[in-house]
């Protein structure tokens, strides 16, 4: 029986919350359309895989087997050639960003070849996207290695030949990858945003006073916020996934209680830092920002969202441990693309409860400590 | 002459108001500090798309001489690193599923025997394509590892088929000439031979900074007059209402021309980023890019009543205005729909001109079209929110 009043005063503290966010038409639509908005604009943006990158060719050969070259260059889908006159500088058309690459064909490429002479062709590569760079230097020398390949007879075939298989993802569509991610990136921005200012506001407002006079203890106080707020969450969530299924054609790739239980834990997590932020800041616009350095650019940067968090060099990887999105992404982007269930992520949750429950505690610690001083 | 005069000197004096206004304000000047020397720093290491150490499992089911070689081929790079050897494929696909391996090799059983008859071996290579990029970078790097390792193997090869005449005893070549004819690649990296990612992120990164500490600020100041309710104090005075807007943003301006240096000299000092064109046009084309942030701000302000609902339209505006300008993804990369969508951000057209300024070392013959089309952008997104935001004030 002693539980009832805990129970009943956190239940009414729900209630007012989603009551005041219900009667609040314009903060509620915006809650639920900016995070969906944002999906249908980004989620296809971010993507790093560049088809028909423009190179101009400069053939000096000008022979059947110069033509067979660039032939087997343009059939890859990667490049889209353009001839370039003998009397251009071919550095001229990466400077005025016309191309990404030139490729020069050196006079004499098929004599030689027909001499059984070893010849070069010369790749120049704008190297300022470095990682756009490093594909097409990998497709150059691909490309070149297959075409050796094609010129030569039956009987010099190569010793080991790759067969190269792309597990979960054959296309290697982005979207897949980036989708999820998207979704995933805005629960990082928007809950954390909603329950710090619902917090805040009341420290602004002063109408957090009320509270300290009422009998409702600051750990009711605070669960029943972020229990409300966690609802909102979730409903903001299943409209991103509506997203994910009907606009783009994602379906899940296999058991979905691995994804549903870090959802659980991630809209808490996220709920819990946006209700410490806003507990610590009794300033609107101050929250505001916080909430945008932690969620926005931690997570946007320290996650892995576009590059894997491996490749963050070390000691500033050691910050990404405690950025909530790094470890649903692992699990979002599994339930969507491998499928491998609960054996490859079932850390995810774990690291999500330990890091809810700490944000939980610093909220509570600070309201009581308010509440002492008020 | 003399009402010119007084015109300056209101003016004059109401900018000084503005910038002594903004100078105390210590959090102000915080922010125009810390954020961009962090952010620079923090996106140039954070976003690396340089891979090292790629996980390799091994199914061996040759277990020879040769197969061994073909598998410390793989080891000899700084790309792959092996994870650990499996007994069977299915038992390494398992590790690849629970997201250990980045890719797995399996070598056939008949590996040596097919190597003996000189006949052609197909080795799997199993590759984790979740993320598409890595994937392909991984399975280039595979098909290179493996093209250099043929090239030692007809290299060796062709020293065994040399055979000596018996008769003349002249030593000949018993493979077919045309046969020994490659074509190689001669790869050059102009601007950035390092493929440091860095020097890509950072120089989109300015752009970004600089709109968005421009709308941060400008917004802020003028809808706290809103809030506050000083802005009726300003219409008391005899000031005009372009001199109060004027007098608004002219400090601002000033304060972010600061910023433009600090985000080089970080650039410089911390990545290595050169400055191979103008500092000139450098410094034009970021000023423009401050004056289309300061009318972004100006936009937000004429939209909002509070602060706070001004911070929040930047929630909104800004992961756009960053994801969509090309400074960390590839504009070309976009689907076809949306890359014109871009041509209205001003970060996208900075990014290009400071990497061609910074990097390529071009000037302004090239350049001029973005220049031109970042003037448009700063003039439209100015005048618009002058003029909406005069009327608010009537």
């Amino acid at each position: 029986m002693g539980l009832m009043g805990p129970m009943k005063r956190i239940l009414a503290q729900v209630k007012k919350e989603l009551t005041q966010l219900w009667r609040d038409r314009l903060t509620l639509a915006l809650a639920m359309v900016l995070p969906v908005l944002l999906l249908l604009l980004l989620s296809k943006a971010t993507s790093l895989s560049v088809k028909d990158i423009p190179v101009v060719v400069q053939d000096l050969d000008k022979t059947p087997m110069s033509r067979l070259y660039q032939e087997a260059v343009g059939a890859s889908l990667s490049f889209k050639l353009t001839a370039l006159p003998p009397n251009v500088a071919p550095e001229q058309a990466l400077l005025k960003n016309q191309a990404r690459s030139a490729l020069i064909i050196p006079p004499g490429f098929e004599r030689d070849l027909r001499r059984g002479q070893n010849t070069e062709v010369q790749w120049l590569i704008d190297g300022t996207d470095a990682n756009t760079a490093n594909v097409m230097r990998g497709k150059a020398a691909a490309i070149t290695q297959n075409f050796t390949i094609q010129i030569q007879p039956v009987a010099m075939q190569p010793a080991v030949r790759p067969q190269i298989r792309y597990w979960f993802n054959p296309g290697r569509e982005d979207l897949k990858y980036f989708g999820p991610g998207v979704l995933a990136f805005g629960m990082a921005m928007f809950p954390p945003l909603l329950a710090a200012l619902a917090l805040s506001r009341e420290g602004e407002l002063k109408t957090i006073l009320q509270v300290y006079v009422s009998s409702i203890t600051a750990f009711e106080y605070l669960l029943g916020k972020i229990i409300a707020y966690t609802i909102v969450a979730w409903g903001e969530w299943i409209c991103g996934m509506l997203v994910l299924f009907l606009v783009f054609g994602l379906r899940l790739a296999g058991d979905p209680t691995p994804l549903i239980v870090a959802t659980f834990f991630y809209l808490l997590c996220n709920t819990c830092f946006g209700a410490m932020l806003g507990a610590a800041i009794p300033n609107q616009a101050a929250a505001i920002q916080a909430t945008q350095l932690g969620g926005f650019l931690a997570s946007f940067l320290l996650s892995g969202y576009i590059f894997p968090v491996e490749n963050i060099p070390m000691p500033l990887r050691l910050l990404s441990n405690i950025v909530p999105m790094r470890y649903y992404l692992e699990v979002i982007r599994d339930a969507f693309l491998r499928g491998g269930g609960w054996a490859g992520v079932w850390n995810a949750p774990i690291a999500l409860a330990l890091l809810g429950g700490f944000f939980f505690w610093r909220a509570w610690a600070v309201m009581k400590d308010m509440q002492v001083k008020a | 002459m003399q009402f010119h005069g007084l015109f300056n000197s209101r003016l004059w004096s109401l900018f000084v108001k503005e910038f002594h206004q903004i100078r105390r304000n210590r959090r102000l000047v915080i922010l125009l500090i810390i954020p961009p020397t962090l952010n620079i720093i923090l996106f140039g290491l954070a976003l690396n798309p340089t891979f090292e150490n790629l996980q390799l499992g091994i199914v061996d089911y040759s277990r020879t001489l040769e197969s061994r070689e073909l598998i410390s081929a793989f080891g000899e790079g700084l790309v792959f690193q092996t994870h650990a050897y499996y007994a069977s494929t299915e038992e390494m696909g398992a590790a690849i599923s629970r997201g250990e391996l980045d890719a797995g090799l399996v070598v056939p059983n008949d590996f040596a025997d097919k190597r003996a008859r000189h006949e052609t071996v197909d080795v799997q290579l199993l590759v984790d394509a979740v993320n598409a990029n890595t994937a392909t970078i991984s399975g280039g790097y595979a098909a290179r590892i493996i093209a250099s390792f043929n090239q030692k193997i007809a290299q060796t090869e062709r020293r065994r088929t040399q055979t000596v005449d018996p008769v003349t005893g002249a030593v000949s070549l018993v493979t077919n000439p045309a046969a020994r004819a490659m074509v190689t690649p001669r790869l050059t990296l102009l601007y950035n031979p390092g493929l440091k990612s860095s020097w890509f992120i950072t120089t989109g990164m300015i752009g970004l900074l600089l709109v968005l500490q421009g709308s941060v600020v400008s917004s802020a100041s003028l809808v706290r007059e809103k809030e506050i309710g000083t802005v009726e104090q300003l219409l008391m005075t005899p000031a005009g209402n372009s001199e109060i807007i004027i007098a608004k943003v002219a400090p601002i301006f000033l304060l972010l021309a600061f910023d433009i240096g600090l985000a080089l000299i970080v650039a410089r000092t911390v990545f290595g980023v050169p400055l191979r064109g103008s500092f000139i046009l450098f410094f034009l084309a970021a000023s423009l890019c401050v004056l289309c942030g300061i009318g972004l701000g100006m936009m937000i302000a004429t939209f909002t009543r509070t602060q706070q609902q001004a911070q929040l339209m930047g929630f909104f505006t800004n992961p756009p205005l960053a994801l969509l300008s090309g400074a960390t993804t590839p504009i070309e990369a976009m689907p076809a729909w949306l890359q014109p969508i871009t041509a209205i951000n001003p970060v996208k057209h900075f990014a290009i001109i400071s990497r061609g300024i910074l990097l390529k070392g071009t000037g302004i013959k090239v350049l001029y079209p973005e220049l031109l089309a970042l003037a448009a952008i700063a003039f439209v997104m100015v005048s618009v929110s002058a003029w909406q935001f005069r009327k608010q004030l009537k």
